[in-house]
């Protein structure tokens, strides 16, 4: 449940690092999982499928990277825009690619690794060794974000573009080419974890599909300081909430249901309440940069 | 004479780039159209007459206008000051709720239940973007994301209503409200259509909102949102009129759902605000958070909802084009300064090597 929030959060930590708030990542994932549900639908091989959401994925991305670091608009829009793009263009190439069917297509999934020994452990081994490869890429990932960003050459890099980008700039860094790989990164990873919401977790494409997820993980990068050790806690957190969700909801709790399907965006509201004031943001933050202006 | 001849240019010329804008969307829409192995000509003409075809299609447009036209007025609010509020379907939701809940449980003449009904529409929009502002004045908490979850949240609050506390009694449990009273409804302005009084009530608030522009509390939004700084140094108190311009950007909101309301479903259901949120953006972006831009391109996207339901219909092609379009109008909508810097640029050049050039003006 926590997959599809970390693995966009994990890809908009770098958007972010180097200066770019990306809110089109509810597009990006939308398309993601259009793109993933098309690739194993034709192809019937998974990893055909989450190749071509990371392509989609990439490709949006590029708009939003266009948009925002070359044509200097604003991001807010820029985001907005694409979110109503992906939303859009996923659901009519759908219809277009597979018309309308009395019931939705459905492809086969990722299916749960069996570690032998491992999974047979009592309590940690459903818990820890139960799970689909790509909740482990994911997890893979979050150490990867880490090391790259604080510990290599081109992480120094992202977090100088980010910070100040005129300095950077100054030291023959590309701000610009800095940025866009950055913008890059953080679609390719957005298409996966779309990609993990139609091929991963459920067997389907549906236009609702993402559910804000997007946008909560833009609150779980802030909630994290964008910290990728942070956003696994931040994750963890709202898919705790979901799964919580739908196990109060199985058991049959008093509370009418609409308030448990509404609790994971009241926490987002509350986290962003609670972390906002004292989180510092790069210092380039949603600021274009130009050579010619100072 | 001349003066109304320089006008009418000026108008025609402040319409062309959004007239380019929406034509190169649907020349991109068009390339989808073949992709998808579509008649493209046929399938803008079945929009084009779904939505102009006939008097009472031209109705349904003015009457889908109606509540973008107030919303989007909102929108454009907020947007000056440089604060995005992303969740008028929320407040819309909202507004509906209040002015609903008045509405069916105040026994008052209607003279005076109706206006009550209108204001409350405004405070349940108002308290839900406000909430939004304090958060944003008070603990720097991103507006975009707050509004976008309590739009979720607004949602999930009226599903749960429409079931539970105020479902219809008499409605074999669908989930809706009872009916509001006969004399609460908004009258109808061309019998056999649906389209009623709250056009008018939408183009009182758009020359409100020219007023609004022109006194102190428009000018001091519009200086916030050109600098937080120099609002500040003019002695402007910042996060109080963050709050203030959220309660108004948002309490419209609320009113176009109490025109929805009052004027066509006369009760609570679910779906209510049908994205109208999003769309009010792109109305507010296309129209350049003006007034009268507000008025032509909320019309314009109210031809494009009503005859792309039609399109859908006959010709089978998904709405979901509608929403393509929509996102490409902003791209199209933001990158103009790309266009005016390359054409700035190449005018230097012109001026460089001695040529006059009369046209440089980046207005965008």
């Amino acid at each position: 449940m926590s997959v599809p929030i970390l693995l966009p959060a994990l890809g908009e930590i770098y958007t972010q690092r180097s200066g770019i708030l990306n809110l089109g990542l509810e597009g990006m994932m939308l398309m993601g999982a259009f793109g993933g549900f098309i690739g194993v639908y034709f192809s019937h091989n998974l990893w055909v499928g989450l190749f071509l959401a990371m392509a989609v994925g990439l490709l949006f991305s590029l708009i939003m990277a266009f948009l925002s670091i070359t044509v200097k608009a604003n991001q807010v829009i820029a985001g907005t825009a694409l979110t109503i793009l992906g939303t859009g263009l996923s659901t009519f190439l759908y219809r277009a690619l597979l018309g309308i069917k009395k019931l939705p297509p459905q492809v086969e999934t990722f299916q749960a690794l069996n570690f032998p020994l491992l999974s047979d452990l009592p309590v940690l081994g459903p818990i820890l060794f139960n799970h689909n490869a790509l909740v482990y890429l994911t997890l893979i990932l979050v150490v990867v974000t880490s090391v790259i960003l604080e510990k290599t050459t081109f992480g120094l890099k992202v977090r100088a573009v980010g910070e100040h980008p005129r300095a950077a700039d100054s030291k023959g860094i590309n701000v610009q080419l800095i940025r866009y790989i950055c913008v890059a990164i953080g679609g390719i990873y957005a298409g996966l974890g779309g990609a993990f919401l139609s091929i991963g977790f459920m067997n389907t494409f549906l236009d609702q599909m993402v559910a804000g997820r997007g946008f909560i993980a833009v609150a779980v990068v802030i909630f994290a300081r964008w910290n990728p050790y942070r956003a696994l806690g931040a994750a963890l957190l709202f898919g705790g909430a979901n799964a919580l969700q739908l196990r109060l909801q199985a058991m049959g709790v008093a509370i009418p249901h609409q308030f448990l399907l509404a609790l994971p965006y009241v926490l987002t509201v509350l986290v962003l309440i609670s972390v906002s004031k004292k989180a510092e943001f790069p210092a380039a933050y949603t600021i274009p940069y130009s050579r010619a202006e100072r | 004479m001349l003066k109304i001849k320089t006008y009418l240019r000026g108008a025609f010329a402040s319409l062309l780039p959004a007239l380019l804008t929406i034509g190169l969307a649907f020349l991109v829409g068009a390339l989808l159209l073949l992709l998808a192995g579509n008649d493209p000509l046929r399938a803008y003409q079945t929009l084009f007459r779904g939505a102009f075809g006939s008097a009472h299609r031209m109705a349904e447009t003015l009457v889908k206008a109606t509540p973008l036209m107030i919303m989007a007025l909102g929108t454009s609010v907020a947007f000056k000051a440089q604060i995005w509020n992303i969740g008028g379907d929320g407040q819309f939701i909202l507004g509906a709720i209040f002015a609903v809940f008045v509405a069916l449980n105040f026994p008052l003449p209607a003279v005076l239940l109706l206006p009550l009904t209108f204001l409350a529409a405004f405070l349940g929009g108002a308290l839900w973007g406000g909430l939004v502002g304090v958060l944003r004045a008070k603990f720097n908490a991103n507006e975009v994301i707050t509004t976008l979850m309590l739009n979720y949240v607004a949602l999930y609050l009226l599903a749960w209503l429409v079931r539970g506390p105020m479902i219809d009694p008499k409605g074999h449990g669908f989930p809706q409200t009872p009916l509001i009273g006969e004399a609460l409804r908004l009258p109808v302005l061309i019998p056999g259509t649906r389209l009623h009084f709250g056009l008018i009530i939408a183009l009182l608030i758009i020359f409100a909102g020219y007023i609004f522009w022109r006194s102190t509390l428009g000018f001091t939004i519009e200086l916030v949102g050109e600098s937080e700084h120099v609002a500040q140094y003019s002695g402007i108190i910042v996060p109080k009129t963050i709050v203030l311009t959220m309660v108004i950007s948002a309490g419209l909101a609320g009113v176009a759902g109490w025109s929805e309301v009052f004027g066509i479903h006369y009760r609570l259901l679910d779906d209510l605000a049908a994205g109208y949120g999003s769309l009010a953006i792109v109305v507010a972006l296309l129209g350049d958070l003006k007034p009268f831009g507000i008025i032509i391109s909320s019309f314009f996207f109210a031809a494009l909802i009503v005859g792309g339901n039609t399109m859908q219909r006959l010709v089978g092609i998904p709405f979901s084009l509608v929403d393509v379009i929509q996102g490409l109008v902003i791209i199209f909508v933001i990158s103009r300064v790309v266009y005016t810097q390359w054409r700035d640029r190449l005018a230097v050049k012109h001026f460089n090597r001695g040529v006059s050039d009369k046209s440089v003006s980046g207005s965008y």
